[in-house]
C-alpha cells in the first residue's frame, strides 16, 4: 500500500481529526509498513520496561533522575543500567500500577527528553517557526495531529 | 519574509511568511545567500513522501551569513559566511559520536513516524516534511538552524557561494557513498545517476584513488558535464546493454563498488519499467528500484553497493539471490554530512573540487516554482535550480 493512501485512511479512521493517525500508522501489519509498534493487550503493555540509551556515565543518571521522569512520582519504577561498551547508560522506566495508551504516550515523551536534557542540555523545538498559508484539508489535519502525537509515540 | 513554499503535490508557491526566531539556546540564524533545489525535494513536491503540510517551506541545501547565535552557540559567529549540512545533529549523542550524524537521536523531536514506518527513527532534516522533524527549509530569506556549532561550517575565503553550496548535501551525499562503499585505489567504480549527486560521488571515488570511474545515465547534457568537468566515463543506458558494458569495461569482473543515486523515481526502458510504474500507480509498491537492481546484478562477487538514492518503504523484485550468493555487502544512509564537509571544503579551496557547473539556473527567490518546473521537467538541461533569496 502506498504510504500516501495510508495517511488518507488513517486520517479517515481518525475522523480528520488525525490525533490517532499515527497510532493507525503504527499497527498497520503490512509487509515493509508499521510492524515495529508494540501490540502487546494492554496488561503486558503496562508491565513492559520502556527504555532509551543514554550517553552518559550510568553512576550520575542514578544519582539524579532527570525532571520529566521524576515527575511521575512514585506511579513509575525506574531503573539505569550501563549499556555495553561504550553506549552509555540505559533508562529505562515502567508504570507500577495499569495504565492507558496515552499515558504511555506521556511516558515516551519523558524519556526522550530526559534523553535530550542529559546528552545536549535542553529538548529542541519545532514550533513556532516560518510557514505559509495552511489549506485545510484532510490530509493536513492528519498530519498536523501526527506530528503532534509523534513525540508520544513510537516503538519505545 | 518571502519563502518558497510547498502548496499542494507538484505545487510551490512563494509567500510571505513570519521571520524564524532563536528557539534553542544552540541555534544560531543564517540569513540566506543561495539554496539549491536537490533530487530528493522532487519526491515529496510529487508526493512519494507524503508528510508534507501546505505552507511547509521547502530547500534542505544551502549557505549564507550568521546574523544571531543563541546562548550556548560556542564557535559560530555573527558574520561568518557558513555552508549548512542538511541533516540536524546535536553533536553529542552515541550516533554523532560515531560520526554518523544523520542517525543523530536528537535531531528529530517528532520520531513517533519514522519509527512507525521503520522500526528506528534517523535524525532531522530542513524542510524535508514532518517524517523528518518538520523543520522549517532554506528557500527562505532566513532559516533558524538548530545545532549551529555542529551543522555549519566556515566557508574559506577562496571558495565561491555557488562552490560552496554544494558542500551542504550533494558534495557530502557523493562523498559518503565513495568512501562508505569503502572505495580504494585500483577499484572500478560505477555510479547510476549522473545528477549533482551522482557527479560528486564520481568526484569522491576518483579523489579517494579509484583506477576507473563509470558514470549510467541517459541524459545527453548532464553525461556531457561528467566528462567535462568530473573527469569520469560515462555509459548512455538508453544506447547501450549496461550489464554488457560493465562487463566488458572491467574484465568481465563487474565494478569493485557501485553506488546508486538515482532513488525511487528511477526510469527504466522496457518491461521492467512499465512493471515498477504500474506498481507504483498502483501503489503496490512505494517506490521504484530498477537502478539498484541493476547495480545489485552488474556488482562483482564480494564487492559493495550504496544506496544513495532516497527510498519511502517497500520494493518488490529486489534481488536478494544475488546480494548474498554474490556476497555483496550493501549499505545506504541519509547524508552525514557534517563528517564529510570539512574535508570536502579543503578539496574545494584547492580546486580539486569544482561544483560551479552543477548550478545552471540561478534565479531570484520569487522565480522557484518556475526553478522547479524546469528541474523537475530537465528542461534546459537543468542540473539543478539556485535560488537567490
Ligand atoms: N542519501 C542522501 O542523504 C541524499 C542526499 C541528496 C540526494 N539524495 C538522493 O539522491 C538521488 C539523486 O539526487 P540528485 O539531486 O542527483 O537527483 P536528480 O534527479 O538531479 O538526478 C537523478 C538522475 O538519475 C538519472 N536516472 C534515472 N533513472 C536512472 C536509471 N535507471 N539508471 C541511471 N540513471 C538514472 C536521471 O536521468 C537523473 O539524471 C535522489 O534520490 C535524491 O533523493 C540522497
Ligand atoms: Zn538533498
Ligand atoms: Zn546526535
Amino acid at each position: 500500500m502506498p504510504l500516501p493512501k495510508i495517511v488518507t485512511r488513517a486520517a479517515g479512521l481518525a475522523g480528520g481529526a488525525g490525533g490517532k493517525a499515527l497510532q493507525q500508522l503504527q499497527h498497520l501489519r503490512l509487509p515493509g509498513f508499521g510492524q515495529s509498534s508494540v501490540t502487546d493487550d494492554p496488561r503486558t503493555a503496562a508491565r513492559r520496561w520502556r527504555a532509551v540509551s543514554v550517553l552518559t556515565d550510568p553512576e550520575q543518571l542514578r544519582t539524579a533522575i532527570p525532571v520529566p521522569l521524576a515527575a511521575f512520582g512514585d506511579r513509575l519504577d525506574v531503573r539505569v543500567t550501563p549499556a555495553p561498551g561504550d553506549r552509555g547508560a540505559e533508562l529505562a522506566a515502567r508504570f507500577r500500577g495499569p495504565v492507558t495508551e496515552d499515558e504511555i504516550g506521556d511516558l515516551r515523551a519523558a524519556l526522550r527528553e530526559s534523553k535530550a536534557l542529559v546528552e545536549v542540555g535542553e529538548v529542541l523545538r519545532v514550533d513556532p517557526q516560518p510557514h505559509g498559508h495552511r489549506k485545510a484539508t484532510p490530509q493536513g489535519a492528519a498530519i498536523e495531529g501526527m506530528a503532534e502525537r509523534a513525540p508520544r509515540e513510537g516503538v519505545l | 519574509m518571502r519563502a518558497a513554499t510547498w502548496t499542494g503535490v507538484n505545487e510551490v508557491s512563494v509567500e510571505t511568511v513570519p521571520d524564524p526566531t532563536l528557539l534553542n539556546d544552540h541555534d544560531i540564524i543564517v540569513k540566506v545567500r543561495k539554496t539549491t533545489s536537490c533530487g530528493s525535494d522532487l519526491h515529496l513536491l510529487g508526493g512519494y513522501i507524503p508528510f508534507m503540510r501546505a505552507g511547509d517551506v521547502l530547500g534542505h541545501e544551502f549557505m549564507g551569513d550568521v546574523v544571531e547565535v543563541g546562548r550556548a552557540v560556542r564557535e559560530r559567529k555573527v558574520g561568518d559566511r557558513v555552508v549548512v549540512n542538511s541533516f540536524i545533529a546535536c553533536g553529542t549523542c552515541w550516533y554523532c559520536k560515531q560520526e554518523l550524524y544523520s542517525l543523530c537521536d536528537n535531531g528529530n523531536p517528532n520520531p513517533g513516524i519514522t519509527e512507525g514506518l521503520w522500526g528506528q527513527s534517523p535524525g532531522g532534516c530542513f524542510g524535508y516534511s514532518h517524517a523528518l522533524g518538520g523543520f522549517a527549509g532554506s528557500h527562505a530569506e532566513y532559516i533558524r538552524v538548530p545545532y549551529g556549532d555542529v551543522g555549519a561550517f566556515v566557508v574559506p575565503e577562496e571558495v565561491s557561494d555557488l562552490r560552496a553550496l554544494f558542500a551542504s548535501d550533494a558534495v557530502s551525499t557523493g562523498w559518503m557513498g565513495a568512501e562508505l562503499a569503502g572505495t580504494k585505489p585500483g577499484d572500478t567504480v560505477a555510479v547510476w545517476g549522473a545528477g549533482g549527486v551522482g557527479q560528486m560521488a564520481a568526484r569522491a571515488a576518483m579523489l579517494l584513488g579509484a583506477e576507473r570511474v563509470l558514470v549510467i545515465d541517459r541524459l545527453p547534457e548532464r553525461l556531457a558535464q561528467v566528462r567535462e568537468h568530473v573527469g569520469a566515463e560515462v555509459i548512455d543506458y538508453s544506447t547501450t546493454d549496461v550489464m554488457a558494458e560493465l562487463r566488458e569495461l572491467t574484465g568481465g569482473r563487474g565494478p569493485d563498488v557501485c553506488i546508486e543515486a538515482v532513488g525511487m523515481e528511477a526510469h527504466s526502458p522496457g518491461v521492467h519499467g512499465t512493471y515498477d510504474q504500474v506498481k507504483q500507480q498502483l501503489r503496490l509498491q512505494t517506490d521504484r528500484p530498477s537502478a539498484v537492481r541493476e547495480a545489485i546484478m552488474a556488482c562483482r562477487k564480494g564487492g559493495s553497493l550504496f544506496v544513495l538514492g532516497v527510498f519511502a518503504a517497500a520494493v518488490d523484485k529486489f534481488p536478494i539471490g544475488a546480494m548474498m550468493n554474490k556476497g555483496l555487502t550493501v549499505r545506504g544512509a541519509q547524508v552525514h554530512g557534517q563528517r564529510f564537509t570539512p574535508r570536502i571544503l579543503e578539496h574545494m579551496a584547492r580546486g580539486e573540487l569544482t561544483t560551479e557547473h552543477l548550478a545552471t539556473h540561478v534565479m531570484p527567490l520569487e522565480q522557484a516554482p518556475r526553478g522547479y518546473q524546469m528541474f523537475k521537467d530537465k528542461e534546459d538541461g537543468c542540473v539543478r535550480a539556485v535560488f537567490e533569496p
